[in-house]
């Protein structure tokens, strides 16, 4: 098509302009695909966190609690609850599997985990993944050995052997170490992009060892004292502990035993369907994903402005240009067309410029942030949604086109064929 | 000399909210012939020339080009009219600075078909009619052909001008002060490689100027404030 050809010279000739103002509009289009891809990517592994399991069942409070501290790590529990109330649950037929949970302590800022073998043969992520270690093995029997979270050993510089200590609480200076009981790192789990990888993980023996000479929050002094290996020869059954996991044999039980915890007699009991919370707490967090959304979209319209300007400010210079074209025989649609043209080409290298720093960017920053958030940005063509915020783009600049389009077909109405100016 | 290649009757124009600038009772030109105008600046010269493109249409009165009253088109057809028949030079700065020397002999074949196929017919394509024309004006360099036209001189420029309006050969060529960039050497060289083209392309020329000093080399010379019962008063 001739038009498009004398539209790209054109260009050509004001190359300098028409190349920043393109890449204003690549800047944006590449922020705006890039909120978009790490929104997703963010969403996705959010509600991922979780997966394969029915139920968590803690004490009673709110739910989005419940699922911050049980899952997240964030937050503490307002109470713990009983032994026997897991037990009662545990055994319930319907239910396939249980992981109790124990929290409260932590090591340099990382939350420590008590729980049981159940725990890595149940737990599940992502798209029904199990967690997996990449060295060493499960804790066994012996209390005090301690499976890390890929980003703590990661962290940290921990290996097999290391000896650490656990801190009583989960502030990020721990006022009172349990220095008497050090643990051993007997293994290190593979990287889930989850809590899990900050999360130290010890048997509920271990976390009742470390207490066992506690009373009402403080540790035993002098002759009260029991140590590491008089501790392995005592009964480390805890008394309670923070929460379980459930897992069902038949889903279609989940409501009827989540009524059932929930109005358990013997104690306040709040039992939440993990999908369901991580839904809720995502709707409180989705006000600021779609606030960094509808930015990037202005920030788009800037750029679109910024060519619109462009293009305005050339028509003035550029009467002689259309003046000569039309003494050729080009007619006004001819020359509105060739400032269509012109936007669009513009916005369509924007758009091919800005395509190509998103992958450029997710190929250097894919490991880093992978690492550091636990994200994965996949390298993968524009998905369908990506592929219509594009076309939106060019929609809107072939819109914007139709301005200077308009004035330029007054104009070489009103100019004709006079060409001193 | 039969058919008036224009033609002007009872012409009356104003531009709006002013006073008449142009009335001009009758005024033609014949096939082949080659027309000096004079008209300084002001004396609305470009407005007759609008008028003749038929970018504006006159308040009363007839244009007929060719025979065809430019009233009775439509805005679309008079912009088809205007390119099929007539080639145009400017002052200067004629050339799309951004295309080659040969694109902008090209560019009145990429708007009218009409054109294009004369000047197949002529000189075999589009691209050989623009080298001939070219070679003729004494621009026959191949790697100048190729050049960006605000890369020659404003003298080779006006004659990639000329090239341009005359390829496809056109009925009438319209000359507005082509020469005033030029200095007086070069000017009348270039007024009579016009003619020698208008001849070959069988074209008439119109050209219009306000320097009196080139009216002798014309077949017929007027002025447009004798033509212009407007301008009359404003003179006396």
């Amino acid at each position: 098509m001739y038009l498009l050809r004398l539209a790209l010279a054109s260009l050509a000739n004001r190359r300098f302009t028409a190349f920043l103002t393109a890449f204003a509009i690549a800047l944006s289009v590449c922020l705006l695909l890039a909120v978009e891809r790490v929104r997703t990517e963010a969403r996705a592994s959010f509600a991922s966190t979780i997966s394969g399991t029915d139920l968590i069942v803690g004490a009673r409070s709110g739910s989005v609690n419940l699922l911050l501290y049980s899952v997240f790590r964030i937050g503490n529990a307002t109470n713990n609850i009983r032994w026997d109330s897991y037990q009662h649950y545990a055994q319930d037929p319907r239910v396939k599997w249980a992981i109790p949970i124990s929290l409260g302590d932590s090591h340099r800022g990382y939350r420590v985990m008590g729980t049981t073998g159940d725990y890595f043969s149940h737990y599940q992520y992502g798209r029904r993944q199990h967690l997996a270690l990449s060295q060493g093995r499960e804790f066994a029997d012996d209390p005090f050995e301690v499976v890390l979270g890929a980003e703590v050993a990661e962290a940290l510089h921990y290996k097999l052997g290391d000896k650490l200590v656990l801190a009583h609480g989960v502030a990020a200076i721990s006022l009172v170490k349990h220095d008497d009981k050090p643990f051993t790192v007997v293994g290190v789990l593979k990287r889930t992009g989850t809590p899990v990888d900050r999360t130290l993980h010890i048997s509920l023996a271990g976390m009742e060892a470390i207490h066992i000479d506690w009373h009402n929050g403080v540790p035993a002094r002098g002759a009260g004292r029991i140590s590491a290996d008089q501790a392995r020869g005592m009964d480390l059954q805890p008394a309670a502990i923070t929460a379980f996991m459930l897992g069902l044999n038949n889903k279609i039980a989940t409501f009827s035993l989540q009524r059932e915890i929930n109005e358990y007699r013997n104690e306040p009991l709040l039992a939440i369907l993990p999908g369901v919370a991580l839904q809720e707490l995502w709707s409180l967090m989705g006000t600021a994903e779609q606030a960094l959304f509808v930015v990037s979209l202005f920030v788009v319209l800037t750029g679109l402005i910024g060519m619109l300007t462009a293009i305005l400010t050339s028509l003035n210079e550029r009467r002689r240009e259309m003046a000569i074209l039309r003494s050729v025989g080009a007619r006004p649609w001819h020359i509105a067309g060739l400032l269509v043209l012109e936007a669009l080409a513009l916005a369509a290298a924007g758009v091919v410029a800005g395509l190509g720093l998103l992958y450029a960017g997710i190929a250097l920053a894919q490991g880093y942030v992978q690492a550091n958030y636990g994200l994965y940005l996949p390298l993968a063509w524009p998905s369908a949604h990506e592929w219509t915020l594009l076309a939106i783009i060019l929609g809107a600049a072939l819109l914007m086109g139709s301005v200077p389009a308009w004035r330029a077909y007054r104009q070489s109405l009103a100019d004709g064929l006079s060409i001193h100016l | 000399m039969s058919l008036p290649l224009i033609e002007l009757q009872d012409l009356v124009f104003a531009w709006p909210n002013q006073p008449t600038l142009l009335d001009i009772p009758a005024f033609r030109l014949d096939a082949g012939e080659a027309l000096f105008l004079k008209g300084p600046s002001g004396s609305g010269k470009t407005t007759l020339l609008g008028l003749l493109g038929g970018v504006h249409l006159p308040g009363q009165g007839r244009i007929r080009l060719l025979g065809q009253d430019l009233s009775a088109l439509g805005q679309g057809a008079r912009d088809r009219f205007r390119v099929d028949h007539t080639g145009y030079i400017f002052q200067q700065f004629n050339l799309l600075p951004f295309l080659s020397v040969r694109e902008n002999v090209e560019l009145p074949c990429r708007f009218s078909r009409s054109r294009a196929e004369r000047a197949r017919q002529r000189h075999g394509s589009v691209d050989q009619a623009a080298t001939e024309l070219l070679a003729h004006l004494g621009l026959d360099h191949p790697a100048m052909l190729a050049r960006r036209a605000d890369s020659l001189s404003i003298g080779q420029q006006q004659r990639v001008a000329a090239a341009r309006a005359l390829i496809g050969q056109p009925e009438l060529v319209i000359a507005d002060e082509p020469t005033s960039a030029l200095d007086a050497d070069t000017r009348e060289a270039f007024i009579r490689l016009l003619f020698t083209e208008c001849r070959a392309a069988g074209s008439s020329l119109l050209f219009v100027s306000h320097d009196q000093s080139l009216a002798p080399l014309f077949d017929r010379h007027l002025s447009l404030a004798e033509l212009n019962r407007a301008a009359k008063p404003r003179e006396a």
